[in-house]
């Protein structure tokens, strides 16, 4: 570096690996380390549920016949006519309540 | 949680004992569903009753996450127990969880709010009438 003029020579040893740490690798980590903790719970948590996307999941029962299967409602059994039934003389539908929302 | 699941196991977990909470203050059977209709939300919900083991003693919570629609059903038997005004209070306080994203904790708080409403009075010395 002896022809190299001084002020050349002060920008290469400026750009040389221990610089290059200092003020590039320091910086970068500490921008990954922060980007990972801001996003570290929802990675674990996975895809969660917003309103207005669509729905990516399987149907899920708790409570139900079958934990794994959503019934084909072509398969349905007739339902029965009780005494509590509301159209009994067709047996379609029984004297429910509830309530219903939307979001 | 796996790709493609609508709830973590510690999040079953949760729901699962909420319709167990539920079950033992009302002694109604509770059921939660979530997942798509097929159809329309409440038609869909009332056969998904009806699929139950025990339909007039039932009660069907309903969630259309895609939809954005929420069905609460109960049976002819759990109706007594739990007043739609009832069920409409719980609707409430569960559609706006769903609002904010939180599925879980709208589930959680709606059927303890339901099981709470439909909690059966003890009967208190039914076994001694002599003593009454």
């Amino acid at each position: 570096m002896q022809g190299v003029p001084a002020r050349v020579r002060g920008v290469i040893t400026l750009l040389s690996g221990h610089t290059l740490l200092v003020f590039v690798g320091i910086p970068a980590l500490v921008v990954v380390v922060v980007a990972l903790l801001v996003f570290a719970s929802s990675i674990a948590s996975g895809p969660r549920y917003r309103p207005g996307l669509s729905w990516w999941a399987p149907p899920v029962w708790i409570g139900g016949p079958d934990l794994n299967a959503k019934p084909d409602p072509a398969n349905l059994p007739e339902l029965p006519a009780g005494p509590n039934s509301a159209t009994a003389s067709t047996g379609v539908a029984r004297t429910t309540g509830g309530a219903s929302a939307s979001w | 949680m796996r790709a493609g699941d609508a709830f973590t196991p510690e999040q079953l977990y949760d729901i699962e004992r909420a319709v167990r909470y539920a079950e033992e203050v009302s002694g109604l059977h509770f059921s939660v569903y979530v997942g798509g209709a097929d159809s329309e939300t409440r038609p869909f919900a009332l056969e998904l009753l009806n699929e139950l083991e025990d339909p007039d003693g039932s009660v069907l919570v309903y969630v259309d996450p895609a939809g954005r629609r929420l069905e609460i059903v109960t049976g002819a038997t759990a109706k007594r127990q739990l007043s739609d005004h009832a069920a409409g209070l719980a609707a409430l306080s569960m559609q706006t969880s769903f609002a904010t994203g939180d599925l879980t904790g709208g589930l959680v708080t709606g059927v303890q709010q339901l099981g709470d409403h439909a909690r059966q009075a003890p009967l208190l010395h039914a076994n001694e009438p002599h003593k009454q």
